[in-house]
């Protein structure tokens, strides 16, 4: 009985510590002159408040596609926000007319493709799926 | 927001939404061109709407959320769904990345009694610049901190703006043209909007309008972090034909009448809305703050509201209170014509007027509201809302509520309970 719940214990602990385990990294092309940004700046992008790189180049988000678990922890981690209110904030910005939320890719590979052929791009991707194609700006942790 | 490119999905397209949309694309076909990952022409189409139910205890007025959109809830029905109820469906085409065009149709009860669908925005956007860009046609107004998408409940905590403070702007777009800068300094984003144009809005079906013109206006939107401020002002030349036989009427009773209607009629008058919007929110705390002040220098009176909201998210439940006060900043009552100076066959016509322009005076709002509710996000794009509001119109005046009938007492509360059910798609 006790080891049961030890066991069913254990298993919850597993399982939320899961994607505490799991790193997501923001990426630019390698092509990209970016160096490291702040979690507030690549959250100013990719809700549109800005259209440029700190440089000054134009930027352009890709999102992970809705639902999936790593845009969740992204918006989480970069703007404090949960799925209601970044949709909450892109249904301000569409029905104003001030711009529409980023385009979307299936999964970590094609982001990454995506992203290595196009300077201008940024994304988001767990840390595994890193090639040399890519380089890194900031880790989510 | 629900995207579709035009080869695959043409038979998805509402067929009026696409016949208004072809002109344009025509126009634009010589420059359209295929960019390296964007296919364009990119449709976008999406939408928002709102069913909700409002129920009021005052049965000698009606609440409603504005004056455009008569909600009657209280005198002509108890529980009213026109307070809040609307769909609204947005159609838009990206050209290139300079080119882009929205059409938006909202469907709300109107002050004609009926849900008949209306063009909102219909403009043409040439972004110049990833940070500057151009919009001509019909526009939304930039005013107030979520004026421009204040139609759009699922993107609000409340029930609806609150009416102390929105209920001064019933007009929610122009048509004309705006330039609108995304700037950076030191670490704050801002935008700021320029805008120019009119509007003209039917107020009943008896040819009574409401025309602004050169409507010329300036909004600056500064974020950092949790932080929004939004500080907007705008002047225009107003006339309402609403009050006008009234006014007519005082001008024959002489100098003391013609002062009477140069003083409170609305004909050519210059009005300015000033108003300064700040919102913190953390993802859980959310607090809002507005204040402002709307001088329409006629019988629409001069008034300063505000009003200020503190919320939290548990989850997916955001419980909020709101306090918003209005008042006048002028007078609310006029001796009108002095019966003195007048022959005695005259005095009973004079006394009438008097009667009919106090009438006028006592609808500039002078009310506070204290409100309670919650919003549940009970799915993705649903958000369910339950609100209670404590409304006082205070000092003779019959506040915000509209179709004020003659048992009308001011000085009580009125408790209005709204339920809504908010949606994007």
């Amino acid at each position: 009985m006790f080891i049961d719940k030890l066991a069913c214990g254990l298993f919850l602990i597993t399982l939320m510590g899961a994607p505490l385990a799991r790193e997501l990294v923001v990426i630019v092309s390698a092509k990209n002159s970016s160096m490291a940004l702040r979690p507030e700046q690549v959250a100013d992008i990719f809700l549109a408040q800005t259209g440029r790189f700190p440089q000054g180049g134009a930027a352009v988000a890709i999102d992970q596609m809705l639902g999936s678990s790593s845009r969740d922890e992204f918006y989480y981690k970069v703007a404090s926000k949960s799925p209601s209110l970044v949709k909450a904030y892109w249904t301000r910005m569409v029905f104003t007319g001030r711009g529409a939320p980023p385009r979307e890719e299936s999964g970590n590979d094609a982001v990454r493709e995506l992203i290595a052929g196009n300077p201008e791009m940024i994304g988001y991707i767990d840390r595994d799926a890193l090639d040399g194609s890519v380089k890194v700006v900031l880790v989510l942790r | 927001m629900y995207k579709f490119d035009i080869g695959s999905h043409r038979r998805q397209c509402p067929p009026f939404l696409a016949i208004s949309s072809v002109a344009f694309l025509c126009l634009m076909q010589s420059s359209a061109r295929a960019d390296d990952d964007v296919d364009f022409p990119n449709w976008t189409f999406g939408g928002y709407g709102t069913a909700g139910a409002a129920y009021s205890s005052e049965r000698q007025a009606d609440y409603a959320a504005n004056g455009l959109n008569p909600g009657g809830a209280g005198y002509t029905h108890r529980v009213s769904p026109a307070v809040d109820s609307r769909l609204g469906a947005q159609l838009g085409i990206s050209i290139n990345n300079q080119w882009s065009a929205t059409l938006q149709l909202v469907s709300e009860r109107n002050s004609q009694n009926s849900y008949r669908p209306a063009v909102e925005w219909a403009n043409i956007k040439y972004q110049m610049t990833p940070d500057f860009s151009l919009r001509l046609g019909r526009i939304a107004l930039p005013i107030f901190l979520h004026g421009d998408y204040r139609k759009a409940a699922y993107a609000l905590a409340w029930a609806r703006p609150p009416v102390e403070v929105y209920g001064a702007l019933p007009l929610s777009s122009s048509d004309g043209i705006d330039a609108s800068y995304r700037w950076n300094a030191l670490g704050v984003n801002n935008v700021t909007q320029a805008f120019f144009g009119h509007a003209a809005v039917k107020i009943n079906d008896a040819n009574t309008f409401a025309r602004a013109r050169q409507i010329t206006g300036l909004s600056n939107t500064t974020t950092r972090g949790a932080l929004t401020v939004r500080a907007s002002a705008m002047t225009a030349n107003l006339s309402i034909n609403l009050a006008q036989p009234l006014f007519d009427a005082f001008r024959q009773f002489g100098p003391q009448g013609e002062a009477l209607a140069t003083t409170y009629g609305a004909d050519h008058k210059q009005v300015v809305i000033g108003n300064i919007g700040v919102s913190y929110d953390t993802g859980n705390l959310f607090l809002m703050g507005e204040a402002s002040r709307f001088n329409a220098r006629s019988f629409l009176g001069d008034k300063t509201a505000y009003y200020a909201t503190a919320g939290y998210r548990f989850g997916t439940i955001a419980p909020y209170i709101t306090y918003a006060r209005a008042r006048s900043n002028g007078q609310t009552r006029d001796q009108g014509l002095d019966l003195a100076f007048l022959p005695p066959q005259a005095a009973p016509a004079a006394a009438y007027l008097n009667g009919q322009l106090n009438a006028l005076l006592r609808t500039i709002a002078t009310q506070q509201t204290s409100s309670i509710g919650v919003r549940w996000d009970f799915m993705p794009n649903r958000a369910f809302k339950l609100q209670y509001d404590r409304v006082s119109p205070q000092g003779g005046s019959s506040g915000t509520l509209i179709n004020v009938q003659p048992g009308f007492e001011s000085g009580h509360p009125v408790h209005v309970l709204s339920a809504s059910l908010d949606f994007v798609f």
